[in-house]
């Protein structure tokens, strides 16, 4: 009688312990995450507030012992040509940037729509093939894409940047978006088309204002994805004024190979906007993510 | 679920008339102005390119970009590349690269998302904190990482000489043996946030009353995890693993930036070798075969990714 009391306690304090020890295993490990995604982010700000002397010493200075925001200051001055090619790369990645967002949610916006709402023949086999873009490797389309500028004389273009990035956002952005459209009720159109309105009215009316969540969520990606592409308009762009910044940035420190504290200034610069952006509105890309990949 | 979903509408039409394929276009032309923007974009930049490449594969190119000159030689290329050694060399990185990147991108990612499940406080900052490697551009991270591991100021090479566990600093990626996977732990800082995000966003489709009900039941926490969360995200899982899978494949810009394939090809992979072909060495016929099998790879793969995708679809339209 009494072992048997005695032994349901004890049981489930084992079983208690075990969940702390899972947790105390998360914990554990979030810290290690933590350390790993961290420590080269610190390394990149402690680096870029050195001297180029200071950061070239062993054992290194963990903490500068002349902190000095040199670089940056030589990187954003107009006056030197340092500061004038880094701000005409950042203008040049901002304008391609901003202009392919635009096209994208455009293009994206009634593609997505008529996959979620009609049913046309070919629908499945076109928004797979859409979806397959994403399969493909930039280099495959590289070499005919080259040409293809050059054909179109769009070699050393944006335009070229912009019409090439528009297709790989493309894919991710209309699968996004088809999962909000098959959230909405259909109903809401319904009744807002007999009271008069037309199928174009009830989009903008009813439908876009329902799904800005998933066109944020696009823009947002469209945004990142263009800023950050290297590999197009690395073999696209040959004049040193039309250069987007990761291309720039390469071709500047494949000359300065030394100036580490430049480049860690430079990389850092790069990355504020598309950080800034995301943390402001990651909200709505993680609720995009959750509504039309995962639900799916 | 009660509501009529367009979905619902559209497989509703699809059966009330069947015949008549032409017909039913017509009937849909307007339907297709949505698409059409969309599609006219991708045929430019895709259709064409794909016909382009198949051609070239097929000829002797001359260097430079004088494609006239070109000379049939039907499958040589094919036939010079697969008895070539650097291609065995450059596949069986691929391999390695593309499994180990998406295998342990995937892991910790889960396991982030498992343990940032459970809410507590500073639970938002360290999630974005830990999404920040993926927003970033690859070229920051790979120049960034690239500086940690300099072989003579780096910060891990000098961590293990402080700590007694070397006596000088390690040279990470000028070594043919331990480039690789240095270039994958940079790969995986990059891309685990990515699987993080993915899962996060499947754990809140696992039902709470089924993981309390197996805890009233007694299931320990690894059987819950076991038994219950895990048969929910299968979907989730093989649509993560296969999108990080391709995009491990595709990889171009960190082992491009950092070591440019070398050292002795060391860690060039598909990619950053077909490039090097087309545009360093001009060799385009060469590439554009290689870039074929590429695509014949790809296109394997596609095929699970379809469907992965419309098996959950199929899961949905019986629910």
């Amino acid at each position: 009688m009494s072992t048997t009391a005695e032994i349901a306690p004890r049981g489930l304090s084992r079983r208690r312990m075990r969940v702390d020890g899972w947790r105390w295993a998360g914990r554990i490990f979030l810290v290690f995450m933590l350390l790993y995604t961290a420590v080269p982010m610190i390394w990149m700000l402690i680096t870029s507030i050195k001297s180029g002397f200071a950061a070239m010493q062993f054992p290194p200075q963990w903490w500068p012992d002349e902190p000095t925001l040199a670089s940056y200051e030589k990187l954003l001055d107009p006056q030197n040509s340092v500061g004038q090619d880094f701000l005409r790369f950042f203008w040049n990645s901002l304008f391609v940037s901003t202009v392919t967002t635009i096209l994208s949610v455009i293009v994206a916006v009634p593609a997505a729509y008529a996959f979620s709402r009609f049913s046309f023949p070919g629908r499945n086999f076109l928004f797979f093939a859409v979806l397959l873009r994403n399969m493909f490797p930039a280099v495959i389309f590289l070499v005919p894409l080259f040409i293809l500028m050059r054909l179109l004389g769009l070699m050393n273009t944006h335009g070229s940047l912009i019409l090439t990035y528009l297709t790989f956002g493309l894919p991710l952005a209309i699968w996004l978006l088809k999962g909000f459209y098959d959230n909405i009720p259909v109903q809401l159109e319904q009744a807002a088309r007999i009271d008069g309105a037309t199928r174009f009215q009830a989009f903008i009316l009813i439908v876009m204002p329902l799904s800005t969540p998933g066109i944020i969520a696009t823009a947002i990606y469209s945004f990142i994805g263009a800023w950050n592409e290297y590999i197009y308009a690395y073999t696209f762009l040959t004049k040193n004024d039309q250069l987007t910044l990761p291309v720039g940035i390469q071709r500047f420190f494949s000359e300065n190979t030394t100036d580490f504290p430049g480049l860690m200034a430079a990389s850092f610069m790069m990355s504020v906007p598309v950080v800034v952006l995301f943390l402001v509105l990651q909200r709505y890309f993680v609720r995009a993510l959750t509504e039309g990949a995962v639900k799916h | 679920m009660t509501i009529v979903t367009g979905k619902a509408e559209a497989r509703r039409r699809l059966q009330s008339g069947r015949s008549g394929a032409l017909r039913k276009i017509g009937e849909h032309r307007a339907d297709y102005a949505y698409v059409l923007p969309a599609i006219a974009v991708m045929l430019i930049v895709i259709a064409y390119p794909i016909y382009y490449t198949i051609e070239l594969s097929f000829f002797k190119t001359p260097p430079g970009l004088q494609l006239r000159d070109k000379t049939f030689i039907g499958f040589d290329n094919y036939t010079a590349i697969l008895t070539s050694e650097v291609f065995w060399k450059v596949t069986w990185n691929t391999l390695i690269w593309t499994l180990g990147s998406t295998l342990i991108s995937f892991v910790l990612g889960f396991a982030t998302a498992l343990a940032l499940h459970r809410a507590f406080i500073g639970r938002g900052v360290l999630r974005a904190i830990l999404i920040i490697p993926w927003v970033i551009s690859a070229v920051a991270a790979s120049y960034i990482w690239k500086w940690i591991y300099h072989s003579d100021f780096g910060i891990i090479g000098a961590a293990l000489v402080g700590l007694g566990l070397a006596d000088r600093p390690p040279n990470f990626i000028d070594s043919v043996s331990t480039v690789l996977p240095s270039l994958i732990v940079v790969n995986i800082w990059r891309e685990f946030p990515f699987a993080m995000i993915m899962m996060m966003a499947g754990l809140q489709t696992v039902p709470e009353q089924l993981l309390r009900a197996a805890q009233v039941d007694g299931a320990s926490a690894w059987q819950r995890f076991w038994h219950v969360t895990f048969p929910h995200l299968r979907n989730v899982s093989t649509v993560t693993i296969l999108l990080l899978a391709v995009a491990n494949f595709n990889s171009f810009i960190i082992p491009w930036i950092m070591t440019g394939g070398g050292p002795s090809n060391a860690s060039h992979i598909w990619i950053t070798h077909i490039y090097e072909l087309a545009f360093g060495r001009q060799r385009w016929g060469v590439a554009s075969a290689y870039s074929v099998l590429l695509f014949l790879i790809l296109m394997t793969l596609g095929y699970f990714y379809v469907r992965a995708l419309s098996g959950n679809e199929r899961k949905e339209g019986s629910a």
